[in-house]
């Protein structure tokens, strides 16, 4: 009944949002994570919280980092110091794993590389996350969440029917890294245990995001031609959009696949005779006529809450969903009763509530165990409990700005 | 050296894009996947685009991007000799991938307990839009609508223009590869203690907490915007038209004096409209129109270039014939061709990850049900038995 991944230490040099979620993912399954920050180099998430930086330990009050940090050590080292390199040497030398998003060039940089980490640890996992990948012409380019997408070929193909290029409403291509994090953990674990050494592996971010547009790009290769974007609709199927609701931009989503659930939408909105009316009585005809279709059923919705339609709607087998909003979500009944959001105590933040593990392993479930650490809060463990330094060498640590207990406040204003 | 999922024994009776997503990922990585088709195949095989534009079930673009490595059985899971013989395959698999409504899966026989019967070292991968249990396990779902209930959909497009989902099937995607991650994670314990389990994938539950700061800024400080932005989150976050297309711009704080000199506007350094980001925020607008108007006059890729080299997040809106051409992809190596016996040559995105030039295979996309009967004979099944099962006429 052991978690997944019990007995599994991560170095962790992520930073912001898509590294930090895939290692808060690994922590959440039962990894010990450590996350390394320096004194003048701290994630930045820390200062976007919203706290003014007067008020005592504001950076570890920031929601958006104690949501993508929980199930987390945090250690404080200057790596740009040799002392600070040494120690996270010999932190990797005693993991198994490490984790770091920079842009391509920064590890080797530092001088902590693939190879120089693995001579201090001969079986380590070493996961690099950047925009482009380790290796390429553009692989020194500086890119962010919203540049992800754009690389991957995802928003030229996102938008309203005949309208520009869309992007996503939120910088999509960062968890979708993050959500790859534990398989390509995992793979190399079991790479690592096979071959009995190291494993580097390169998650270039834009390349992972255009294995979600595969079929375009396969389809532009074999016949050239460009695919506009499309909106809600669907190549074959109507009525399949979004439509207005009761209230203020409400709207909720209706996808008919099959006749008998577009015969089931015209007796909900009373007119049964639709289904055998020839410009929608097949999917072909309603495809052709799905302009003047959508019409008829936003009259429907129109006067009906977004759950309530939706709810009238599954009843009589049509699928459909209200389109949710960021307060609707958090008390959706769904996600309530999935356990989706829990209440969490952190010593500096309060209680509030957070999404718990996604995913439902039963015989190995995740726990949100630990609240996001504050600012170098697990230094004595990393230092004396890890490394084996007694207290003059940790002193020295701090008299010379290798660690700290505080951020530099002045780093990211 | 080993695939990294080389002897690990998959199948998949999923549908469309989730399962079968997660299933491609397992054998690029080396698994061996058995793909369980109905009688009349995937439903990917009658979506397209197809070749020449012409409706094929060998030739959709869906199909062969999502299902390659693979091998397919075809077998009628509504009949009783279907769901024997599909029993007989899970006997010796290590991972079953579906992604069926909970009602659907039972009467198909994949429900876990059956299952775990005859094997309980399986770890049963299911997808669905809601989860196994809870008052919507049983809507109806499908990627439009899976994006509207996980708090995507609200958050793209334009105030006036409405919710939109992105473009293809993102949040199926996405389903498959939260998948991913879960499924080996349950493998792993599996192989630790010889137990599998039932993983269960909500794609509300994995859509929903991803929506940037949206949850924490709400949960926590009580802020909730509600607004669309379109494609101007601000004067230095968004799309910007530029001659021969888009440009994208995502600069934070520490970048702006490299943007400043990228865009050839090293005076913005020196205007005090612009010398902090405070200001910057509150000059937004006079900001937004020099962004505009240095996209408007600049190329693409020489936005691209000039961003790269001053260290500045300028990209650009990468067409699919860009993907095609992109140097980077290309010196990369991670654009494949992959022959097929109907469809032709084609070029296939290649590993989602690099772990070594042997760690994932280019091998094509299955004929529909080309390997039923070598998969059947493998699982003991005899000939009177494998004629029995819908498939075996194939």
């Amino acid at each position: 009944m052991t978690a997944p991944l019990a007995g599994v230490r991560v170095v962790d040099l992520t930073m912001v949002w898509a590294g930090p979620l895939g290692t808060r993912l690994l922590g959440d399954y039962g990894a010990e994570v450590i996350k390394i920050e320096g004194p003048g180099q701290w994630d930045l998430l820390r200062g976007l919280g919203g706290i003014p930086r007067t008020e005592p330990r504001w950076y570890n009050r920031a929601a958006y980092f104690n949501h993508n940090n929980r199930n987390k050590y945090s250690a404080a080292l200057d790596l740009r110091q040799e002392a600070g390199r040494d120690l996270l040497l010999r932190l990797c030398a005693r993991s198994d794993v490490l984790v770091e998003n920079y842009r391509a060039n920064v590890m080797d940089n530092l001088g902590l590389g693939f190879d120089t980490v693995r001579n201090a640890n001969p079986r380590i996992v070493y996961l690099s996350m950047p925009g482009h990948g380790k290796t390429g012409p553009e692989s020194h380019y500086v890119t962010y969440g919203t540049n992800v997408e754009q690389l991957a070929g995802l928003v030229s193909i996102s938008g309203y029917e005949g309208g520009e290029p869309l992007k996503t409403g939120f910088s999509y291509g960062d968890p979708v890294s993050g959500i790859a994090v534990p398989a390509a953990v995992a793979l190399g674990l079991r790479q690592r245990e096979r071959t009995g050494e190291a494993v580097f592996i390169d998650l270039a971010q834009r390349e992972n995001l255009t294995g979600f547009v595969g079929e375009f790009v396969v389809d532009y290769s074999m016949n050239g031609e460009p695919r506009a974007p499309a909106g809600n609709a669907h190549p074959h199927l109507a009525p399949h959009s979004v439509y207005r609701c009761a209230g203020d931009d409400r709207w909720i989503a209706i996808a008919c696949e099959r006749d008998e659930q577009f015969a089931a939408l015209c007796r909900v909105i009373g007119q049964p005779e639709l289904a055998g009316d020839e410009r929608f009585a097949t999917t072909t005809a309603r495809k052709a006529n799905e302009r003047e279709l959508d019409a008829i059923v936003e009259e429907w919705t129109a006067n009906l809450g977004h759950y309530e339609a939706m709810h009238i709607l599954q009843r009589h087998g049509v699928p459909a969903g209200a389109v949710l909003t960021i307060p609707e979500v958090m008390s959706d009944p769904q996600l309530r009763a999935r356990g989706a959001w829990s209440a969490q105590t952190h010593p500096d933040a309060g209680t509030w509530e957070m999404e718990t593990p996604p995913w439902r392993l039963p015989r190995t479930p995740g726990h949100a165990r630990l609240p996001a650490p504050g600012f170098a809060e697990h230094n004595r463990y990393v230092f004396r409990d890890l490394l084996g330094l007694d207290d003059e060498a940790i002193a020295q640590l701090y008299a010379d700005g290798v660690t700290a207990d505080e951020p530099n406040a002045r780093t990211h204003s | 050296m080993p695939l990294p999922l080389e002897g690990v024994r998959v199948l998949e009776a999923g549908t469309f894009v989730s399962a079968p997503y997660c299933g491609r990922l397992f054998a690029g990585y080396g698994a061996d996947v058995v793909k369980i088709e109905p009688p009349g195949g995937d439903l990917a095989r009658a979506h397209g685009p197809f070749k020449d534009g012409a409706p094929n079930s060998e030739t959709s673009a869906l199909f062969l991007y999502l299902n390659t490595n693979k091998r397919s059985a075809v077998l009628d899971l509504g009949t009783v000799a279907g769901r024997d013989a599909l029993l007989r395959l899970a006997a010796d698999a290590d991972v079953l991938i579906e992604n069926y409504r909970p009602d659907d899966a039972r009467t198909l026989g994949l429900d876990y307990e059956r299952l775990r019967a005859v094997n309980p070292r399986l770890v049963l991968v299911s997808i669905t839009a809601y989860g196994q249990e809870g008052p919507y396990a049983e809507y109806h779902s499908n990627n439009l609508i899976a994006f509207a209930m996980g708090g995507q959909m609200f958050l793209t497009g334009t105030p006036e223009g409405g919710p939109v989902k992105n473009g293809g099937y993102q949040a199926d995607y996405q389903g498959g590869l939260n998948a991913f991650s879960a499924a080996n994670l349950a493998l792993l314990a599996a192989e630790r203690d010889g137990e599998g389990q039932h993983v269960d994938i909500s794609v509300q539950h994995c859509m929903a907490p991803i929506l940037e700061a949206g949850i924490p800024f709400y949960a926590y400080n009580g802020i909730w915007m509600g607004v669309r932005r379109g494609n101007l989150m601000s004067s230095f976050m968004g799309i910007y038209p530029c001659l021969d297309g888009q440009v994208g711009v995502h600069v934070m704080a520490r970048n702006w004096s490299h943007f400043a000199r990228a865009t050839g506007h090293a005076e913005w350094l020196d205007d005090e409209r612009f010398a902090t980001a405070e200001a910057r925020r509150e000059h937004d607008d006079e900001l937004m129109a020099e962004v505009i108007a240095w996209a408007a006059g600049m190329r693409k890729k020489e936005a691209y270039a000039v961003g790269g080299e001053h260290r500045a997040p300028v990209t650009f809106i990468h067409t699919m014939q860009d993907l095609l051409e992109s140097p980077q992809l290309a010196a990369r190596g991670f654009l494949r061709r992959i022959d097929h016996p109907v469809a032709g040559e084609a070029v296939y995105p290649g590993p989602p990850w690099w772990m070594g030039p042997d760690a994932w295979r280019d091998g094509r996309a299955p004929l529909l049900g080309e390997h039923t009967h070598a998969v059947l004979a493998q699982a003991g099944l005899s000939e009177a038995e494998r004629a029995a099962t819908a498939g075996a006429h194939t």
